[in-house]
């Protein structure tokens, strides 16, 4: 079981969409630092507000798990050697661990990431960044408290007036 | 071989056998039964019952490990299946898999198979079509293939047979290309399809938009409930099967309703080797079948056979029917077994923005979408290829969110998406031409899993269905651009002959035995007591769906069978 990330401490209740069943990888794709890390990367990408951010929301484990089976080996290679390397750009930045870092200077060595000249690295970004985003709007959380997914509309009606907020109805 | 039982025979014999339990087999087996025949339904795949045996029908989005992506071993092992957009990790246990029944492909060609009680019905679109007389009398018109033995009128009865039964949606509109059927109400419109119709009804007298035909259940008559079927609830994950039976499936509907006659027995796990021809008697007595498990092989004997193992399986069990008698393939005096398969080409597609009608969106989802009969070469042959296309279409909302930043940003901005403006999508179905270059043969070496011949499949595309693609992608612009909409997108995915799952052919309907294997009845011409009822005795394609038909002609096939039997015919 990759579940010794953390332990699974307090999962809150609405999280439980994702057992320990679900998460599980084929796979042990990470050390438990690089899971660690991970985890840090996709709260930046997603934090927790007045709701919950992506780490709270497994999203990490769910992107470790989509990469460990869907994904081919060079792009499973890079993740690794991508979160290997955030720790040093971190360093290399502001002299501390990525994991240390206050929120901007977290975000800005994303934002360093997002523009790097190195295709490595800013496809290992925009990796991790598309899956924590496609994780978190997919979890369960989200679905059922913020985005309001209905399972059996039980309806289809073709013209109704734009209201305030559109949701998303995905299958 | 030496001390054949007697008792064992008799056990083993029904009075009508059914080879398959998919949409066509599943018609068969209600008819035969129901007109009170013992009827055995031979299955080569493992049961699937109605709501038990659908694992993911109910499995939420979030609880889908790989948010219904395929895995990278299951997308590396199955490179044909997985080209198949229903494809995913919600539906992976209806289809296939490329190792399991592995076959030649002489030029490529994606089979794409549902092998279990059921077949391709758990899976299928469910848009369902009358063809017209303009599709059975195309080949006699402009010569494409030969005559077909039967005209609408012969269909018609038929068509509101299984209308009733199936339950089929759709609007009256009245257009000889299409002819209205027995419909529950309509799927609804959104407003941008609505403004499509209009504007292509105002310039086009000849062009439609109209709301698609679906096997689904709006209004349930008392005859749905009576199969303990329900209305269908929008929840458009159909291809997980549904409890509600709100589309049309053999598990929801055919199967247990023959079930329920007690005349049924249904063996699943039996892959059908070949039909079995009594020299003497001069007809088939019955058939070789292998156990999937244990790979035994055990006859079973019957009256009458119903061939309906989909079109490709059923042309290949032919071919390894050989005997003395037929040393080509049962029923193949003619030669042409096998020859003349033909598909639907929905290689093209057509896409575009609407940035009118911004003041309305769409509410809940709708298993279903408007269609537009086919327009060219109906009344005389005026293009420069022969037939025509029809074409699917739809419009929807699109709403989009700013992912460009991070943190507490970016959460927002996806929890809020902005509406975006209208698109609009369509795809065509081109009918393409059988001929006799494509056609299916099979292996003289390689075998299967269960020690039958591989089927080659030599099927291809050729100059008539370029000139289509070609035709439709400009009339579908030259549509569009009435229509006001904008960014117009043409696309040729070139794939391969297949992924349009309207495999036809090989063991078509005809009048003169010289060039055809089956009679109006679908029965061989040479062996009476055998009926291809699947879409392997099609003669044609048409421009519809074909599942319909297989079903109207089924039903009409089982009337003629049983009466033909009681007076000795059979
Ligand atoms: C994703 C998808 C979308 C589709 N959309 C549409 C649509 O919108 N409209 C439409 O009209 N059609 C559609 N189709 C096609 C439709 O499913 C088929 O035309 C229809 O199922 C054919 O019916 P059939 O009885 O010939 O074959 P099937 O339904 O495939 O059933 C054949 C059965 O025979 C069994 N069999 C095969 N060989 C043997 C053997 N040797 N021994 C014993 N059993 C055997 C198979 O296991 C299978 O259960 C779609 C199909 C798919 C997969
Ligand atoms: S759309 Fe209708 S038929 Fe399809 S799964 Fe939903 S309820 Fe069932």
């Amino acid at each position: 079981m990759a579940g010794a990330v953390g332990g699974l401490i307090s999962l809150p209740a609405w999280a439980n969409g994702w057992t320990t069943e679900t998460v599980r990888s084929s796979q042990q794709l990470l050390s438990s630092g690089q899971a660690e890390l991970l985890a840090e990367l996709v709260e930046t990408i997603i934090p927790v507000t007045d709701t919950p951010g992506a780490k709270a929301l497994n999203v990490h484990k769910f992107v470790q798990k989509m990469v460990a089976d869907c994904y081919d080996k060079s792009t499973q290679e890079n993740l690794q050697k991508g979160l290997d390397s955030l720790d040093g750009l971190a360093q290399k930045s502001y002299s501390k661990s990525f994991a240390a870092g206050d929120t901007a200077q977290r975000t800005a060595l994303l934002t360093q990431l997002a523009k790097s000249t190195d295709t490595a690295q800013k496809d290992f970004y925009s990796l991790v960044k598309n899956l924590t985003i496609r994780g978190y709007m997919s979890s369960e959380y989200v679905m059922t408290n913020l985005t309001h997914y209905q399972f059996i509309p039980g309806h289809y009606y073709g013209c109704v007036p734009v209201q305030a907020k559109a949701t998303s109805q995905p299958k | 071989m030496s001390n054949f039982n007697i008792d064992a025979q008799a056990l083993n014999t029904y009075d009508a056998i059914v080879v398959g339990s998919g949409i066509s087999g599943g018609w068969a087996a209600k008819e035969l039964t129901g007109k009170g025949l013992r009827t055995l339904v031979l299955e080569r795949g493992r049961d699937v019952r109605h709501v038990t045996d659908y694992p993911t029908t109910n499995t939420q989005p979030w609880e889908f490990e790989h948010r219904n992506q395929l895995k990278k071993e299951v997308r590396d092992a199955n490179p044909i299946i997985s080209k198949c957009y229903a494809f995913y990790e919600g539906t992976e246990q209806f289809f296939v898999k490329d190792a399991e029944h592995p076959y030649i492909q002489e030029k490529p060609f994606d089979w794409i198979r549902g092998y279990q009680v059921g077949g391709k019905s758990l899976m299928w679109a469910r848009q369902t079509q009358r063809w017209s007389d303009f599709d059975f009398d195309g080949p006699a018109r402009d010569g494409f293939a030969v005559d077909w033995p039967i005209r609408y009128a012969d269909i018609a009865p038929w068509y509101s047979y299984v209308e009733k039964f199936a339950g089929i949606s759709g609007n009256k509109d009245g257009l000889s290309t299409l002819p209205d059927g027995e419909f529950l109400p309509p799927h609804e419109w959104n407003c941008v399809e609505k403004h499509f119709q209009q504007k292509v009804a105002g310039k086009y007298k000849d062009r439609h938009v109209i709301m698609g035909r679906a096997a689904h259940i709006t209004k349930p008559q008392p005859i749905h409930f009576q199969q303990g079927r329900a209305q269908c609830q929008h929840r458009t994950i159909c291809e997980r099967g549904c409890p509600f039976g709100g589309y049309f499936s053999s598990n929801s509907s055919t199967i247990p309703w023959a079930a329920k006659t007690g005349k049924m027995t249904l063996r699943p796990n039996s892959v059908v080797h070949s039909i079995i021809y009594d020299e003497k008697k001069g007809r088939a007595t019955g058939v070789r079948v292998v156990d999937s498990n244990t790979k035994q092989m055990t006859e079973y004997y019957a009256r009458i056979i119903f061939l309906n193992a989909a079109a490709l399986n059923s042309n290949l069990v032919l071919l390894n029917s050989t005997s003395h008698r037929f040393p080509n393939g049962l029923g193949n005096d003619s030669g042409v077994l096998g020859k003349y398969a033909a598909f639907h080409n929905y290689r093209a597609g057509v896409s575009a923005e609407y940035d009118g009608n911004l003041d309305s969106t769409t509410d809940g989802r709708r298993p279903n979408s408007p269609y537009i009969p086919r327009f060219r070469n109906v009344h005389k042959q005026e293009m420069g290829f022969l037939r025509g296309y029809a074409a699917g279409f739809s419009a929807g909302r699109s709403s989009h969110s700013d992912q460009s930043s991070v943190g507490a940003d970016l959460k927002e901005s996806l929890l809020n998406p902005k509406l975006g403006g209208w698109y609009v999508g369509s795809h065509m179905m081109g009918e393409t031409i059988p001929k006799e270059s494509n056609y299916l043969a099979l292996d003289a070496t390689q075998k299967d899993p269960f020690g039958i011949p591989q089927l080659k499949i030599s099927i291809a595309y050729d100059d008539n269905d370029d000139k289509m693609v070609k035709d439709y992608q400009e009339q579908l612009t030259e549509m569009f651009t009435e229509a006001g909409f904008k960014n117009i997108r043409v696309r040729d995915s070139h794939a391969s002959p297949g992924l349009d799952i309207h495999e036809m052919g090989g063991v078509r309907m005809g009048k003169d035995p010289k060039t055809s294997m089956l009679n109006k009845w679908s029965q061989l011409h040479a062996v009476k007591n055998v009926f291809v009822t699947d879409g392997a005795c099609m003669t044609s394609t048409s421009t519809q769906n074909p599942s319909l038909t297989y079903m109207a002609l089924t039903a009409r096939a089982a009337d003629y069978a049983v009466k033909a039997m009681k007076q000795g015919l059979v």
